[in-house]
């Protein structure tokens, strides 16, 4: 077989599937306004916990880094960058159960899996999106930060890129999930070492400081270095760096390519270890 | 019946050992190799045409496969080879209510049901009312659905189930839905299908449920089909090894 007619029958199996996917959006979307009414009926404060728990997170992580230990900029920097991880990390942790917390739908109806992951971020961006307004009546009063131009502009670009990007390790941590359930444990140990390794609870400027020559690239290279400026500049209205913007588009296309046909590529198996 | 609904051409589908499911990382690196002799064989070189209009009952031990050739037929599992074409909607009704959420109003669930399906919004918004009207919920239709019997909710679930239209039924052991009323009404409504070239593949224990209903049968062991043929004569067989 050529490669040409080998790069005709891919792009034919991802146009298929891609149609397949978009054919069953309203399947994805009622299932996470669903799952989203389930817990908000089944809580007393609903929904409110999406902010609650950042947002308590937010002001643990100030007492012992702001207050206690004092390395901390600001609360507006800290409950900024918490309340953005925040968003990554729910989508990974629903997205770790999406496949294996449903193999009852599974195993009996036939649709793109993909649609599991796919709802487990858009579950969580809803979440992401109701928490912002309160971070503003935080920060708005107490540090005369309020939504600008720059946060029209830039805030839609950050959560669309943030969103391909949580996409990505969402279906990644699903994937490995059905065979290796024993990710499950692993995933709340991972986000934690990722939220200290990130600039949230310090200035991304302690990279330079404190670490030794050539460390502090090494430590640039976390995705959520840019993603965090970026959404810094548009929450907050700090300077606006295009390499930000680059970075995080190249580790969100990069992260969601790879995993997505990662997925992709093992939906035929999965049934087996359902 | 002379046109195939569903056609098995020298399907086989391998499974690793219960106990092995869910690998750990340690075990899936250490004992790759062990791992896989002891696969075992869940359908082992299966070729079946089931027809249109006609219900086909699949008997046989636990573990016979019964189940796993529903998957296939379902489309949910990929046999390890061989080929399955299946010309028509298919609805399966291995388990009850897929996609509901107990928490929520019956009317939400009719939505989640029928999206789960297959169907669009619009298409449920037409036939919301019928849905309702079929599962003989009433009022209690706004409310939520764990407040509801189980015999409610079996109606519920099947009457979204049957919204699909399906030409293709699959069914797992699980036509005793409801009340006497209603499991009159399911069976007549599988009649009304089965009337209209519709076809019915019937997983079941209950051998005269079997015998009744299914014009063919299989009789399947270890994987294999041990009888095929008109359902008294294979269910006889099966009577007779037990």
């Amino acid at each position: 077989m050529t490669s040409q007619t080998q790069s005709t029958r891919i792009s034919k199996a991802v146009s298929n599937y891609a149609d397949a996917l978009w054919s069953r959006r309203e399947f994805a979307w009622y299932m996470a306004l669903g799952n989203l009414r389930s817990r908000n009926a089944s809580t007393a404060l609903g929904l409110m916990w999406w902010v609650i728990n950042p947002l308590l997170m937010g002001l643990v992580y100030w007492l012992v880094f702001g207050v206690i230990l004092d390395v901390s900029r600001d609360l507006s920097y800290l409950l900024s960058g918490i309340f953005v991880f925040y968003y990554t990390s729910t989508a990974i942790t629903s997205g770790a159960n999406s496949i294996i917390a449903n193999t009852k739908m599974l195993v009996n109806l036939q649709f793109p899996r993909l649609i599991m992951p796919i709802t487990a971020v858009m579950e969580t961006a809803v979440g992401f999106l109701v928490s912002i307004p309160v971070l503003y009546l935080i920060i708005g009063p107490l540090f005369g930060y309020w939504p600008g131009w720059q946060f029209l502009v830039l805030f839609p670009i950050a959560f669309v890129i943030q969103s391909i990007f949580n996409l990505g390790l969402a279906s990644l941590t699903a994937r490995l999930a059905v065979p290796f359930r024993d990710i499950l444990n692993l995933v709340p140990h991972l986000l934690r070492i990722w939220l200290y390794l990130s600039p949230i609870l310090y200035s991304a400027d302690l990279y330079d400081e404190k670490l030794p020559e050539g460390w502090a690239f090494i430590a640039n290279l976390n995705p959520m270095v840019p993603i965090l400026a970026l959404y810094r500049s548009a929450l907050l209205g700090y300077p606006f760096e295009p390499t930000d913007l680059v970075l995080s588009a190249l580790w969100a296309l990069v992260v969601a390519g790879l995993a997505i046909s990662a997925f992709v590529r093992f939906e035929g198996k999965m049934a087996r270890y359902l | 019946m002379t046109q195939p609904a569903i056609s098995i051409k020298d399907v086989s589908v391998t499974f690793r050992p219960l106990a092995d499911r869910n690998p750990t990382l340690r075990r899936s690196v250490g004992t790759f190799r062990h791992r896989e002799k002891q696969e075992i064989v869940a359908l082992d070189d299966v070729s079946l045409d089931i027809y249109k209009g006609e219900a086909f009952g699949i008997i046989g031990r636990n573990g016979a496969g019964k189940s796993t050739l529903l998957k296939v037929m379902a489309k949910t599992l990929k046999p390890n080879t061989g080929t399955v074409n299946v010309y028509g909607k298919t609805s399966t009704l291995l388990s009850l209510g897929l996609g509901m959420k107990t928490e929520l109003s019956g009317r939400r669930n009719v939505y989640l049901g029928g999206l789960a399906a297959g169907l669009r919004k619009s298409e449920i918004d037409e036939r919301f009312d019928s849905i309702v009207d079929y599962a003989d919920l009433g009022e209690a239709i706004e409310r939520p659905v764990k407040t509801y019997s189980s015999g409610m909710f079996s109606r519920l679930a099947f009457s979204v189930a049957m919204a699909i239209r399906p030409n293709i039924l699959l069914l797992d052991e699980v036509l005793a839905v409801g009340d006497e009323s209603f499991r009159e009404k399911s069976m007549e409504t599988m009649r009304q299908l089965l009337d209209d070239a519709g076809t019915i593949v019937f997983v079941s224990h209950a051998l005269p449920r079997v015998e009744e209903f299914c014009d063919r049968a299989a009789y399947f062991e270890a994987g294999r089909i041990r009888a095929i043929g008109p359902s008294s004569e294979v269910v006889d067989v099966y009577r007779s090894t037990v």
